[in-house]
């Protein structure tokens, strides 16, 4: 009898690998829409990444890689790019990929419409040369164009016109919000929003597929207590994220495993430096005190990011020094030191800047937007606590928190920024720029930062076609941003996943969960 | 009669555009959907530009009244997170809620009466006291701890009942069932004790301190010199009289069942309306906030109406023309 069982058991052990690998994962949030071009935003785009594909794509180390396109070069003297389309690649219908689709991609994409428009604001034309070559003239020399299109979809033009979803529409959907028809590995086979999402692989794909997956199941939980329990009871696979307070005990834990990496998303504070006065505070009124370089290096100085690190992030994060992490293309390794923690150079500062006895002013930050955010500040204002300036903390739910920003409603606030393009100009371009909405820069740089040199950098380092004096000019402006304390980097966000044992996956830093890269054993 | 009914249904239509401008005032303190709409490269003008569309520059009584506009056509304008029209995801969450709500209704009164007769007839006995003391933790425990608890002590650690979700449905027309498969029935279980736990003390504690009440009257007394058996007693005699009042807050109980659903269905990510309420409010998903409120309010509304229509029927006292009255 008993081996009988051994001998059933063994069977079944067999048995498994030919069985069908039904993967199931959960994250916080389900993708508002399966139109690659509605939301501009990670969930959506992370997701769409497996269904949809661009003329380039990322690689497992954030590289770009050919995709649709199977090799591009510049046009002339940086007038454009041209990129040669790959042979044979058709649709999840069945429809063939070929020139038309990118120009039709490319008008829907750009469209007004569009939340991914801002992307091609560098794009003149895009002109089609042959069914297999793609012509897309930017007014500038654009060397990084190609790195900046990775989340560029490819739509199929005769689906979406049959379809009538010829443009997106976020306000009241349309046929593509809830279906999709690309050319990438997986295809959508059930929808139901918020609730699941079906894939299943597509035979036709030009790739070769080294997964081994035959049925995907994602679905949202919310609370993340109840995803820990359900990866912990086997219902679900994989979970984007796990708490970071539940990293450690996850780890101990059998049958599972956490995968932790680092995001590509800086943590910082800003600063009101527009602003002639302190809102908030004690001192509300009075001159505000952080137009002085003086004074924001002396923030710099008081707020110790090592013990933010090792308490609230318990180890998984790592101290950021400029407003990129070092994966990205463009980090300034030159200027690689983050100031140290000196709560007496502080206070030194602060007297030489007239404010021996400190003052009192507002912090504002969000309390559901980045890991442990309003943990971070609480450590941030004992910190400032301590050389003397008093922080008046207002913490808030994410939708209530960029109305605040946006309002001029703060004298310091925490802000994260993980760039889209992967490039360090990105957040110069955001963050660092003087606010202008005509040029659409600076659209982020809610302060007010303004230095001259960094703005006559900008259309320098958009348009420098040499690496070398590329990143010359990068290092400069980080250079720049450090001396005069422009923002106080403090770390660059940790990244905890969690899967079952028998998962093989990539991490990758853009937080996307690519499936074609899971394995099962 | 009909004026008295006229009244409180004109006083109810009062009481729904009152919620519904208190509830539209409330929403910009919510926050700003336009920044969870649009990416981080928006610009100036796309923020502008969505506001405009979306007519959010407009001062909130204007809002209210484009809402109750459109509501009155049985237009409930388009969630901004889904982008599919809200009246379309209410109709597809109504069943999960109403389900969840029905079987721990069930659960409720039928074990919380059963536990209240056992508490009351064995008033001194050990597991009358027993699970008295054991009510509280029902009473006292907010509802997401207990629903946390049950999860890691049946999903994770023994592995018999899921985590999360509904599992498996059937579609019958468009209401969509659970309880007609293996894996929907396990999926509701957790759920429902969560949600019906409070509910199903109170009753328990309401039936017992209204039997103690009428095991001490003269009728039960004689019934028990009658030589009747205790069963029948406890029973036919005593219980009956005790469900008024039972009933009555049994009534008024399955309305905050379905609105405090929010709590359970977060937990437990039951896809009902109370998950996609707070989905909802992280978003400031106004339209489907909008609809939300406006159900929940129409159905408390209702259950008042109609218990209030109730006591009519049953109170003679209640009809002040003294017709009825002896």
């Amino acid at each position: 009898m008993k081996h009988l069982v051994s001998a059933a058991v063994l069977a079944a052990v067999c048995a498994a690998p030919v069985a069908a690998e039904e993967f199931k994962w959960a994250g916080t949030t389900d993708p508002q829409t399966m139109d690659p071009h509605a939301v501009n935003s990670a969930p959506v785009l992370g997701f769409l990444n497996n269904v949809y594909e661009g003329l380039v794509r990322r690689g497992k180390d954030m590289s770009i890689e050919p995709a649709l396109a199977t090799s591009w070069e510049p046009i002339g003297e940086g007038e454009g790019w041209r990129f040669h389309l790959r042979e044979g690649v058709t649709f999840h219908d069945g429809s063939t990929f070929d020139a038309e689709d990118v120009l039709f991609s490319y008008e829907r994409a750009s469209n007004e419409v569009s939340d991914t428009r801002s992307w091609f604001a560098p794009v003149s034309e895009v002109k089609i040369v042959d069914s297999k070559t793609v012509d897309i003239m930017t007014s500038a020399p654009n060397p990084i164009f190609p790195d900046s299109i990775a989340n560029w979809m490819i739509v199929d033009k005769g689906w979406a016109e049959a379809n009538n979803a010829a443009l997106p529409d976020k306000e009241n959907g349309n046929y593509a919000t809830l279906n999709a028809n690309g050319t990438g590995a997986f295809m959508v086979t059930e929808r139901e929003p918020d609730l699941r999402t079906q894939l299943k692989p597509f035979d036709g794909w030009w790739g070769e597929a080294t997964h081994n997956i035959t049925v995907a199941e994602f679905t949202p939980i919310q609370n993340s207590a109840t995803a820990v329990a359900a990866l912990l009871s086997g219902e679900v696979d994989m979970i984007n994220p796990v708490p970071i307070q539940d990293a450690q005990r996850l780890q101990g834990q059998d049958g599972v495993q956490v995968i932790q990496g680092i995001e590509a998303r800086v943590i910082m504070l800003g600063f009101a430096q527009e602003a002639d006065v302190l809102k908030y505070g004690a001192d509300a009124g009075k001159p505000n005190p952080f137009q002085d370089a003086r004074v924001r290096e002396a923030v710099s100085k008081a707020v110790n990011v090592d013990a933010i690190l090792k308490t609230i992030m318990r180890g998984n994060a790592e101290p950021a020094s400029q407003l990129v992490s070092p994966a990205m293309r463009g980090y300034s390794a030159a200027n690689m030191d983050r100031p140290t923690y000196d709560p007496e150079g502080a206070k030194a500062l602060l007297a030489e800047a007239g404010y021996a006895d400190g003052f009192a002013f507002g912090l504002k930050c969000p309390n559901n937007r980045y890991l442990n955010d309003e943990a971070v500040c609480q450590a941030v204002t004992a910190m400032l606590a301590k050389v003397g300036i008093s922080a008046q903390l207002d913490a808030m739910p994410v939708s209530n928190y960029w109305p605040e920003l946006r309002a001029d409603n703060f004298d310091m606030y925490l802000l994260g920024w993980s760039p889209g393009t992967f490039d360090a100009e990105h957040p110069i371009r955001f963050l660092a720029h003087t606010p202008n909405s005509e040029k659409k820069l600076g659209s982020w740089n809610f302060g007010g930062y303004s230095n001259a040199k960094i703005d006559e950098m900008l259309p320098m380092i958009q348009s420098e076609i040499d690496d070398g004096k590329r990143q010359m000019m990068l290092d400069e402006s980080a250079a720049i941003l450090q001396a005069e304390t422009a923002y106080v980097p403090m770390y660059v966000q940790p990244l905890v996943w969690g899967a079952r044992d028998n998962v093989s996956l990539t991490q990758r830093p853009d937080n996307f969960f690519i499936l074609r890269w899971v394995s099962l054993q | 009669m009909l004026t008295y009914v006229l009244k409180r249904v004109l006083q109810s239509a009062l009481v729904l555009l009152v919620v519904g401008l208190v509830a539209f005032s409330m929403f910009q303190f919510v926050g700003d959907p336009i920044d969870n709409m649009l990416g981080q490269e928006r610009t100036d003008a796309d923020i502008a530009r969505l506001r405009t569309e979306l007519g959010l520059d407009q001062p909130f009584p204007v809002q209210y009244y484009k809402f109750l506009e459109n509501a009155v056509q049985g237009d409930f304008g388009v969630s901004y997170r889904q982008g599919r029209p809200v009246a379309e995801i209410l109709v597809e969450r109504a069943p999960a809620t109403l389900e969840l709500a029905a079987v721990s209704g069930f659960l409720a009164i039928s074990i919380g009466i059963g536990l209240g007769v056992l508490t009351a007839i064995r008033k001194d006995g050990f597991l009358a006291n027993a699970i008295m003391s054991l009510s509280l933790i029902g009473v006292s425990l907010p509802t997401f701890l207990i629903g946390i608890l049950l999860i890691y002590l049946f999903s994770v650690e023994l592995g018999w009942l899921p985590a999360f979700g509904r599992g498996d449905v059937v579609h019958i027309g468009w209401w969509s069932t659970g309880l007609l498969t293996g894996s929907g029935l396990k999926a509701i279980i957790l759920p429902a004790i969560t949600l019906g736990l409070y509910q199903m003390t109170l009753i328990m504690r309401l039936v017992r301190s209204e039997m103690l009440e009428v095991l001490r009257q003269d009728y039960v007394r004689f019934a028990r010199a009658r030589g009747l058996k205790d069963r029948t007693v406890n029973f036919r005699h005593a219980l009956k009289n005790t469900l008024v009042p039972v009933i009555t807050v049994t009534g008024l109980q399955l309305g905050s069942i379905i609105a405090f659903a929010i709590i359970t269905e977060t937990v437990f990510q039951w896809p009902g309306v109370g998950l996609l309420f707070i989905n909802a409010v992280q978003f400031v998903d106004i339209p489907v906030m909008a609809a939300y409120l406006m159900l929940i309010s129409v159905m408390f509304v209702g259950i008042n109406l109609i218990v209030d229509l109730l006591y009519f029927a049953i109170d003679p006292r209640l009809r002040t023309d003294g017709k009825g009255a002896h």
